[in-house]
């Protein structure tokens, strides 16, 4: 019900691009990239997707392509790079050998923090920051997710290909917001609310938000109480909600 | 500029809590708070406590004028007397029963004495079950696999008539469907001979109601065409005629548009809300079906057959359908001129008696959920992204009402949403 590819574009652009997010939110992760000569690791995927994460002056961006990178991570398919992901493989660099101490170091860390995010324990979500941080990160990779299911995942693309033109809003009330652009049935996610959406789905709060995300609660119900909003395009809002069932399949 | 009473649900949310509790999602399927489109929920009742005539009354106490028509089935008014007699008196005699009630053969006679293209007709209970078996008996007839289906179809919620994004449904279970947009008779046609010999069926509605966007009737000799070609290439042609059928022709919609389907599926509004539906098909497919094993329990039950000889009855008496359109017509008439002195576009599509309504004035569909649910709250049930109902209950008072209503509604979206005019 799964495949490795789209798993392979999820793993890169939905999980390790949330780095982006968690230096920008978390002052620990950004201390940890702030003092150290800029530095980009590309990670190129064969039949798979490529990019770059750069780390410079405490902040973390990633891009599409391996040209500019310091140290190049090659991967003979979107299976070893799933691995790498799940801990099974340890990449070999085929370039930037000098920087290995920051792959097995600063950026072991700022991996295992987003791992402490991703998975959280019920412990640590006590704390009302972690709360907040996480329940962020665990939405952003939701919503670029959705738009790699919705790109490459088989069943995700006949969902995509029903999707009008246009923007669709998700976010959190007081919390985070993304667009799900969809142009002809391709989708990208941008991490911010659109200007001009054509439809919106909102949940209400953190906490419901959380708990849906760890299925602590019933999405239907929930709207029936009010606590999930939908307005405008509702036909685009059910497709995308078909891709976000699949979400789970992907990073359960 | 509030006439009307604003309604308030504070018994319906009780219910809905106590609900969550013990049944999944509270309301499920097309009468629930999510498929249901009640945007927002805080404008909708969800639980009914009584109905009669074209109105039914939450469990706080408000009346609604009812343009869904419990999606379909009140096409005679709620708690018709003529119906409601009949089903009474054979429940005093007998409903489920070993051997099924003589009132099944007089219902299937009445069914094909007033169906243009039955030669015989299989009940069931639900329009699901007939579109599932037309589908299969199409199979058994033809020893093909194939089906095609109109984008933006709905059929019921077998597998089969599912899609492949659809939750618990395989790959498997649609791989034998194909997909063809509406009105699209060159696309059929390529359709077709890419698949040569592999089809068994073509199963549309009458015309595309489907859901969110605006209702389209068939193109002139559309239905000629499609009838031609799956008569010359063997396909079984299937209307499924459950939710328009009985509001644009009694002898079936395919009647109504000027060709013979081959198989012709109803339900809704057979009985005026007793359980019945209904597979009526030509000769050739008789026995395709006889040999199927395709049955249920209560299936042959004898109240819902008596109750449907006596509304099928009553609306072949009334020539009920003219009547309906002609009803439809008038009401969408003055919604489309309230909305226009107003200064909304609110575009009516579909046929008058199964009438879908948009406002254009933005490309989100958020000023139409807002004046659907000003409606709402204020007794008008319409639904806002599915076509609506109308019944012969329906009176020229409460079309004025609902006029009057829909217009106060207009003033107070346009009062909220100024950036919109």
């Amino acid at each position: 019900m799964t495949d490795a590819k789209t798993l392979a574009y999820i793993n890169m652009y939905a999980v390790l691009g949330s780095l982006e997010n968690l230096c920008e939110l978390d002052p620990k992760a950004s201390a940890l990239v702030s003092d150290i000569k800029p530095i980009s690791i590309g990670f190129e995927v064969k039949d798979g997707p490529c990019a770059t994460i750069t780390f410079k002056n405490g902040r973390c961006r990633m891009e599409q392509g391996v040209n500019e990178c310091d140290v190049k991570l090659p991967f003979s398919s979107c299976e070893k790079f799933n691995g790498l992901i799940d801990g099974t493989v340890t990449p070999i660099p085929s370039k930037g050998f000098l920087h290995i101490k920051f792959l097995l170091d600063k950026f072991t860390k700022l991996t295992d923090m987003l791992s402490a995010y991703m998975r959280p324990s019920e412990e640590d979500l006590k704390d009302e920051e972690f709360f907040n941080l996480s329940t962020t990160l665990l939405f952003y990779t939701i919503t670029v997710a959705i738009s790699q299911i919705g790109n490459h995942d088989e069943i995700g693309k006949f969902s995509a290909s029903h999707i009008i033109d246009g923007d669709v809003k998700m976010s959190i009330k007081g919390g985070p917001a993304s667009t799900i652009h969809c142009k002809n049935g391709h989708l990208v996610t941008i991490k911010k609310a659109p200007e001009n959406p054509r439809s919106i789905m909102e949940f209400g709060s953190m906490q419901l938000a959380n708990d849906l995300f760890n299925g602590k609660v019933s999405a239907m119900a929930q709207i029936g109480e009010g606590t999930i909003g939908m307005f405008g395009m509702i036909n685009m809002i059910d497709n995308v909600n078909r891709i976000l069932d699949r979400v789970g399949l992907y990073l359960a | 500029m509030a006439n009307f009473k604003i309604n308030q649900y504070d018994k319906s949310r009780e219910l809905f809590a106590r609900a969550t509790k013990v049944i999944p999602s509270g309301v499920y399927g097309h009468l629930g708070p999510a498929e249901g489109n009640f945007i927002p929920v805080s404008a909708w009742p969800f639980f009914s406590e009584k109905a009669k005539g074209t109105y039914f009354w939450d469990v706080d106490g408000n009346r609604f004028i009812d343009y869904m028509c419990a999606y379909g089935p009140n096409i005679m008014g709620y708690n018709d007397p003529d119906v409601d007699k009949a089903a009474m008196a054979q429940a005093k005699l007998e409903n489920c029963t070993t051997s099924p009630s003589y009132k099944m053969v007089e219902l299937a006679e009445l069914m094909v004495d007033t169906v243009n293209t039955a030669d015989w007709a299989f009940f069931a209970k639900n329009g699901n079950d007939v579109t599932t078996l037309a589908i299969m008996a199409a199979r058994n007839a033809t020893h093909k696999k194939k089906i095609i289906f109109v984008n933006g179809f709905y059929h019921g919620v077998s597998a089969v008539v599912q899609k492949i994004d659809y939750p618990g449904i395989l790959p498997e279970d649609v791989a034998n469907n194909l997909y063809v947009d509406w009105n699209d008779f060159d696309a059929l046609e390529k359709l077709v001979a890419e698949n040569d010999g592999e089809i068994a069926a073509f199963i549309s509605t009458p015309y595309l109601h489907g859901n969110y966007f605006d209702n389209v009737l068939p193109a002139d000799g559309y239905w000629q065409k499609v009838r031609n070609l799956c008569t010359e290439k063997g396909i079984v042609l299937i209307v499924d005629d459950v939710r328009a059928g009985f509001r644009l022709d009694t002898a079936g919609s395919d009647h109504y548009y000027g060709f013979e389907a081959d198989m012709i599926c109803f339900c809704k509004a057979i009985a005026n809300g007793w359980n019945v539906s209904c597979l009526c098909g030509k000769d050739f497919l008789r026995d395709a079906v006889a040999g199927m094993s395709y049955t249920g329990s209560y299936w042959m039950s004898a109240v819902p057959f008596a109750a449907g000889i006596a509304n099928i009855t009553k609306m072949r008496e009334l020539n009920l359908p003219s009547i309906l359109l002609d009803k439809g017509k008038k009401l969408c008439d003055g919604l489309k001129e309230a909305g226009k002195n107003n200064g909304f576009d609110l575009v009516v599509s579909g046929e008058p008696s199964l009438f879908y309504l948009r406002i254009a004035n933005d490309d989100t569909m958020m000023l139409h959920q807002a004046w659907i649910a000003e409606c709402v709250k204020r007794g008008v049930f319409f639904a806002g992204h599915h076509n609506h109902f109308i019944n012969y209950a329906l009176s020229d008072a409460d079309i004025k009402e609902t006029l009057e209503i829909a217009d106060e509604a207009f003033k107070v979206v346009k009062k909220e949403h100024p950036e919109a005019f």
